[in-house]
């Protein structure tokens, strides 16, 4: 069969999903005010973003949120992975299923739903509501990620391991920890990803208190063409590209 | 085999996962299904008695407008999704080993970078100002500018940007699995390129199919902010009529009711695709 | 080298958790509504930091108050006229104590002690303005539009712009009917729903978190604005003329109040003190084109600010303008399905 039909196909997806983004990074660059043409080129957008004091704040709250979201869920989605992979219990099935529903909701009933929890519960709306909606979120993604590398896992290892005299514990540590470990790390990231980029279930649980970036970036936008934009998307996209990167290398580096 | 000493740390991570399910997504949910039947109230959101009031009005002709028109939108988002994503996953497939792997990364590249601003991007392309009606201009296409942005095309395809992703990966997944001895075999007992494709292909791929339109459909009816942004505050979705009940009109029971129709559109979902992941496994054994 | 991993993470953790609270004041405003500058002088001036969250109306704000009730921790809201009743009757916001108050006596006493708030002890006005009739004269031909009856002309077919306010719209509707703009009769409301329906083919967008900027990005070419959001557009384009269509401007004013779960009311207090200053009150009317109800501070300004027919209006302007009232919550429940109504229509 033709080969080109195809591979031009690709390149015609490709360019499509490309070239808003080439857009966003080379209009960063550029001096003018009022939007659309090119003034020429300046790091005037990058400098008054950094002189935002409102936005830098911002920043530090999304990052610092993203981290202590992104190990939370990790710790409990890697626990959670281990035992449904290791132990037999009652409900397995139904762990299971839940987390998937969870993984498949659409953001806004997960968030209105917290909403109602929170407020009846009395929680302030901030760092504390926002940390408990963002794990809930990210959990299903960091339990599927290790659930994977677990089921591809070489059962006898652990068995040769206590086999040698080594405790439950020392095997955890030295056979199944090294193993997940790339699992961890790509869910971490992914996890921190997902939080960093949330606008639907954030613009529900977060209070005055927590001011985090992508709920800014929402205001800012919602007013009109703001060239601040376009240099921030570009910082976030070198950002989240850095991110990837590292999970895939780790992803790859641990399959030889 | 196991050890006493797991029972107390296998007891301790199924109470705290469980305890974490039952606490931040079931007492929720539950708490949102007890809200679509309470009486809206002025001063405390929320009141007795119970009533289905909130479901009728989601049958008032006017809001079951709202809703088709959300409905088709995110049906043509998923139709579009589907129309370039299936074709591009199979040629996908087809592609040499390595080189697969770069073209997967750059396919989840976009899924990476925060959506809003990839929104925003969009604008300053479909603006009437913007780099499509200049590009279209400078080359003689047109001679006014075409009305892009704030439209429902202009919804649709901030949509179909977001979520393209989410079709064509379920939909590779497939295509890599897809059995190629099956192939062979039905062309060895003579079907054509055509029958093999209805007879064994489609049904085949139906699992990737269903996986990729709940992935599309389901937040396709609730990212609000594309219509806020693309659509000029119309054309709006399921979502913005939720985030209004509840952040602007306060009517929470009208707001949970319409969300419970977003839950059971998931679950209608969820079961086509069991059902479908099902009979291929028959037919498989 | 995990060890130095983590305790990199844990010297993160300290620096997030241990760095000393500078006082914060939690500033809920209109978007654009307050230049940078003034927040960065009283920051300089107090140390307080100001934190800037946005809303685009009156609704979402009051839902959000009343959402965050016992949790929330704004500290200075700036409802419009009818929401300060509404929110005083409802019990809402903190009496403001006069005795830590400066340069109260410089206000307008024209829009002090209203009804909606007699004796001003909730509120204290910050700046007032209209709803009128924004023009693209460079991209409109024929006849001047000078009434709002005008936007449902053909030749006007997809360039409208409309506010993203239910209230000021339906007003639109209402008053091209010949109603009043606070009417509560079901009927009026619908017959400007369906008035308002014919309109929908022209609309082009809805916008009220900067409704200038439909027009300078070449989207709309009439329709809605804000008196100051006009007298901004202007500087950036010359050809946007603010209107004052014969029906009736929409007036407004809009207040400080402070929310009765404020966390810092003494910074509030210290905040509406510095607005009231002559200077930054002039300032502020400059900056974002409203006009301020600090007659101290109109005498400071330039004159071409003072003199802006937009900014402030003289007495013909002002014929049939309407002030926005408490219309009650069962009116707004019927304005609000004609509005989403409106909105969703094709």
């Amino acid at each position: 069969m033709t080969k080109w039909l195809p591979r031009t196909y690709l390149t015609l997806v490709y360019l499509l999903l490309y070239v808003p983004i080439v857009v966003l990074v080379v209009f960063s660059f550029n001096e003018s005010r009022t939007g659309y043409a090119w003034g020429g080129l300046s790091l005037r957008w990058y400098e008054s973003l950094f002189n935002n004091r409102a936005m830098v704040t911002a920043m530090w709250n999304s990052l610092w949120l993203a981290l202590s979201a992104a190990t939370v869920s990790t710790v409990i989605g890697a626990l959670t992975a281990l035992a449904l992979h290791r132990y037999r219990f009652r409900g397995k099935k139904l762990l299971n299923g839940m987390l998937f529903v969870v993984m498949m909701s659409p953001e806004i009933v997960l968030a209105i739903s917290l909403l109602a929890l929170f407020l009846l519960v009395g929680l302030q709306l901030g760092y504390v509501s926002l940390l408990l909606a963002h794990v809930t979120f990210c959990l299903p993604f960091v339990v599927i990620t290790v659930m994977a590398r677990l089921s591809g896992f070489d059962e006898s290892l652990p068995e040769a391991a206590r086999d040698l005299g080594a405790s439950d514990f020392t095997m955890t540590r030295t056979v199944l920890i090294p193993v997940i470990m790339p699992a961890l790390l790509a869910g971490w990231l992914l996890g921190f990803t997902l939080s960093l980029d949330d606008v639907v279930v954030s613009t529900f649980v977060s209070g005055p208190s927590y001011e985090i970036l992508p709920l800014r970036i929402y205001s800012m936008v919602r007013v009109g063409l703001k060239p601040e934009v376009n240099a921030l998307g570009t910082l976030l996209l070198v950002f989240s590209l850095v991110m990837l990167m590292l999970s895939q290398w780790i992803l790859i580096r641990s399959k030889r | 085999m196991h050890s006493i000493m797991q029972q107390p740390f296998k007891n301790a991570v199924l109470i705290l996962v469980w305890g974490w399910l039952l606490f931040l997504v079931l007492a929720p949910n539950l708490l949102v299904v007890g809200a679509s039947v309470m009486t809206r109230d002025p001063v405390s959101f929320l009141s007795l008695p119970l009533n289905l009031d909130a479901y009728r009005q989601l049958f008032d002709p006017l809001y079951l407008d709202v809703f088709l028109h959300s409905l088709y939108m995110a049906a043509m988002t998923t139709l579009v999704c589907l129309l370039i994503g299936y074709p591009f996953a199979w040629a996908l497939s087809k592609v040499g080993k390595q080189r697969q792997l770069v073209l997967i990364f750059l396919l989840i590249v976009p899924f990476w970078t925060n959506s809003l601003v990839r929104t925003y991007a969009l604008k300053l392309i479909l603006a009437t100002n913007g780099l499509l009606n200049s590009a279209l201009m400078s080359i003689g296409l047109i001679d006014e500018p075409l009305q892009l942005l704030y439209t429902e095309g202009a919804v649709i395809i901030g949509l179909v940007y977001l979520l393209l992703p989410f079709m064509i990966l379920p939909l590779y997944s497939v295509f890599e699995d897809l059995k190629q001895e099956l192939l062979l075999a039905s062309h060895d007992l003579g079907a054509g390129r055509l029958s093999t494709f209805v007879h064994v292909i489609v049904p085949l791929t139906l699992p990737g199919v269903l996986a990729g339109v709940m992935l599309v459909l389901l937040p396709a009816m609730g990212l609000f902010f594309v219509p806020d942004i693309l659509g000029g505050s119309r054309n709006l979705l399921v979502g913005n009529v939720i985030k209004n009940q509840f952040l602007d009109a306060r009517n929470w029971p009208f707001g949970a009711a319409a969300s419970i129709v977003l839950t059971v559109t998931m679950a209608f979902l969820m079961f086509a695709h069991r059902l479908s992941k099902r009979r291929i496994g028959e037919e498989g054994a | 080298m995990k060890k130095l991993a983590l305790a990199g993470l844990l010297a993160v953790g300290l620096t997030g958790c241990s760095s000393e609270e500078p006082q914060v004041l939690n500033l809920y405003n209109w978007s654009e509504y307050m230049p940078q500058e003034v927040l960065d002088r009283f920051t300089e001036e107090t140390g307080i930091q100001v934190v800037y969250t946005t809303y685009d109306s009156n609704e979402a704000m009051y839902a959000r108050l009343k959402l965050l009730d016992d949790s929330a921790a704004y500290d200075l809201a700036v409802p419009s006229t009818y929401y300060v009743s509404k929110m005083r009757q409802e019990d809402l916001l903190l009496p403001i104590d006069r005795s830590k108050i400066e340069g109260f006596d410089n206000l307008d006493p024209e829009l002090v002690n209203l009804d909606i708030d007699p004796e001003n002890q909730f509120s204290v006005p910050y700046l007032w303005g209209t709803t009128g009739l924004a023009v693209d004269t460079a991209d409109i031909e024929g006849e001047p539009v000078t009434a709002w009856e005008d936007l449902w002309e053909d030749r006007f077919d997809g360039r409208v712009m409309l506010t993203n306010d239910m209230r000021e719209v339906f007003h639109v509707g209402l008053r091209v009917l010949g109603y009043s703009g606070n009417s509560t009769n079901p009927d009026e409301i619908e017959a400007a729903y369906e008035k308002l329906a014919e309109l929908m083919p022209s609309v082009r967008t809805f916008n009220s978190d900067a409704p200038r900027m439909p027009y300078l990005e070449g989207e709309a070419d009439v329709g809605m604005i804000w008196n100051g959001e006009a007298v901004m557009g202007k500087d950036t384009m010359e050809s946007l003329e603010y209107v004052y269509p014969e029906e009736g401007i929409i007036a407004w004013l809009d207040s400080f109040v402070i929310p009765k779960n404020a966390k810092n009311p003494e910074a509030a207090h210290q905040f509406i003190s510095f607005v009231l200053q002559p200077e930054i009150s002039a300032l502020i009317s400059e900056e974002i084109g409203y006009a301020t109800p600090n007659l101290a501070a109109r005498d400071l300004l330039p004159d071409e600010v003072a003199n802006n027919r937009a900014s402030y209006p003289n007495a013909t302007d002002m014929i049939n303008a309407e002030f926005q009232t408490d219309i009650g919550d069962d009116a707004l429940q019927v304005y609000a399905k004609y509005w989403e109504m409106l909105k969703s229509g094709r």
